[in-house]
């Protein structure tokens, strides 16, 4: 039975960021949800799982608030989760995640087929732990990929490149991270989160891990980008068409 | 040894890399060289347009995927001693770029849009978008190299110079690859590279009904402009290609008229939409997140407005 393991991040909604009146991001609102991306590498997982006969396992890496998202990953259909979570894992760079996930999935998690990872997180969308990873790991990565399947000790992915796509094999265990056409993820239902609740976790402190790298990457300011625009609107009589038709000729947008 | 390194699959991407390449490298006293793994014809060019060196990777079978060259650039990237490592954030490029940070304990700066170099206290400060787009995050790489991936078209292609002079290598062989490329698919060029359009009339999910393309298509041709659309339309729809599909992960455009009809405007389509000149929407739902983000703005039904919108155009 082969073993699949998708990787996730908990993050901020995007949706709920407001500028505050002096300019600076305004995270007072926030919800949090799995990264738009991860979902399609759960979702993937979850296929395999239905198709190929493989077990489905989840990993993250987060602030102990991510148990939420452990939650719903396993209501999504996946079999049991590793949850590494320290209250200092919320600005973790893209190094330092790789190599946390690196030594849970060779450590604990000791064979094992797959790995898919979305094609970026959806709040910083560095798009590295994936390829940081496999590189941790020493196994190939294959990064955008659109359709996926398993084979006898292989995969056979297609992934998207500047020309087209790529069809390639590679041996198995492999990386892929995964596009948002891939798959359409499930939406879980009110018994799928019954059932997460009974399927195994386990909890990875950082007591268990070797001490934290120092990130390779500083974020020095994270502000708001400001999109200067009039904001200016129109209604839809034929008086009010001709204005906005006439506001864009003055831009010189038209013709 | 030190210098400021351009690694490129194709011609495009040489000469916009060594536009910044070039520079940063001047104001850090340093030479620019350019690492050449896929189109090796452009060599030539990359030394007129700004590079002291030019490496070339031989070619690669046709099994033989473009990351089996990464053993011999990261040799030669250890040999070399690179201040800064710039490559495309194209899929390839990206994959390829983390793929070396990962092997050269390196930071990774992705999509970065502005690099700055500070004199005084030699840093590169380097700019990009976060949160879909919603925040941009300046950053530094604490290891050296520091490394980047660039959009393509942040910069145009470099200005070339007669007389420049460079030297041009050949590095060796890759070794064997475990994965292989058993088949390419080159995408039909039947769509109109949307990059590069002067208008772009987008699409989102206001619209019903496939069929109702036609609408959106007779506005594109009465403002002479190229179809683009949202997400959903492209991914989840298939109603129009993927590459016609607008925002942080798909196409970035920078129009001087986007005209979106039925958008409703989440951050990661504005953030692909950011660089246009002029943005007009049409939006029945006044709330529409679109009309923060836009110019001018028309309240209503587009199936209503955008034949009104035709005929008032071609007055």
């Amino acid at each position: 039975m082969p073993t699949v393991i998708a990787c996730f991040k908990w993050v901020i909604d995007e949706a709920y960021i407001r500028r505050s009146p002096s300019g600076d991001l305004d995270f007072s609102s926030v919800d949090y949800k799995i990264g738009e991306y991860d979902r399609n590498a759960i979702e993937e997982a979850v296929r395999l799982k239905e198709t190929a006969g493989a077990k489905a396992i989840a990993v993250t890496v987060g602030m102990p608030e991510a148990a939420k998202g452990v939650k719903d990953a396993l209501s999504r259909g996946i079999d049991e989760a590793y949850f590494i979570a320290d209250s200092s894992f919320g600005n973790l760079d893209s190094s330092q995640t790789a190599l946390i996930l690196g030594e849970v999935i060779r450590n604990r998690i000791e064979q094992y087929d797959v790995i898919l990872c979305g094609e970026g997180s959806s709040d910083l969308y560095a798009q590295q732990v994936g390829p940081r990873l496999a590189e941790q790991l020493g196994i190939p990565c294959i990064s955008f990929v659109q359709k996926l399947s398993l084979a006898k000790d292989q995969l056979v992915a297609e992934r998207r490149v500047e020309e087209g796509i790529e069809v390639i094999t590679s041996p198995l265990p492999a990386l892929v991270t995964v596009l948002p056409d891939i798959n359409v993820p499930r939406i879980p239902g009110v018994k799928d989160t019954l059932m997460a609740g009974k399927k195994p976790t386990v909890k990875i402190t950082k007591d268990d891990l070797p001490p934290l790298s120092e990130p390779l990457l500083r974020t020095i300011s994270l502000t708001s980008s400001r999109l200067e625009r009039s904001c200016e609107r129109f209604g839809t009589d034929a008086a009010e068409i001709a204005r906005f038709v006439g506001s864009l000729r003055k831009k010189g947008a038209i013709g | 040894m030190s210098g400021v390194w351009i690694i490129s699959e194709n011609r495009r991407q040489s000469l916009e890399l060594l536009n910044i390449g070039r520079q940063l490298a001047d104001k850090m006293g340093t030479h620019a060289a350019a690492l050449l793994y896929q189109d090796r014809e452009h060599a030539g060019d990359c030394v007129s347009h700004g590079a002291d060196e030019v490496m070339l990777l031989p070619p690669l079978s046709s099994e033989q995927p473009a990351e089996s060259c990464i053993p011999v650039i990261l040799e030669e990237a250890k040999k070399g001693d690179p201040e800064l490592i710039l490559l495309s954030a194209t899929p390839r490029g990206k994959n390829m770029a983390a793929l070396l940070a990962a092997r050269l304990n390196a930071g990774l700066v992705s999509s970065c849009t502005q690099i700055d170099y500070d004199e005084g206290s030699k840093t590169l400060v380097m700019e990009r978008l976060a949160y879909g787009g919603a925040a941009v995050q300046k950053a530094v790489c604490s290891a050296r190299p520091a490394m980047a991936t660039i959009p393509p078209r942040t910069y145009e292609t470099a200005m070339p110079k007669t007389g420049r002079q460079g030297n041009i290598r050949e590095l060796p062989s890759p070794p064997p690859s475990a994965i292989k490329v058993i088949e390419r698919k080159v995408k039909a060029k039947e769509a109109k590279d949307i990059s590069e359009a002067r208008v772009v009339v987008c699409v989102g999910r206001g619209i019903e009904k496939a069929e109702d393309l036609t609408i959106a298509r007779q506005l594109a041709e009465a403002v002479s402009g190229s179809i683009g659309c949202t997400r959903p339309i492209a991914e989840e729809l298939h109603w129009l290609p993927e590459e016609l599909c607008i925002g942080l992960s798909g196409i970035q455009v920078k129009p001087d008229l986007y005209l979106g009809i039925g958008v409703s405007g989440q951050v990661q389509h504005v953030t692909g939409i950011r660089n246009a000149k002029v943005i007009a929407v049409v939006n029945k739902d006044e709330n529409a997140p679109i009309f923060k983000a836009a110019d001018f703005g028309i309240v209503g039904d587009l199936y209503d407005v955008v034949p009104k919108l035709i005929s008032e155009l071609k007055k």
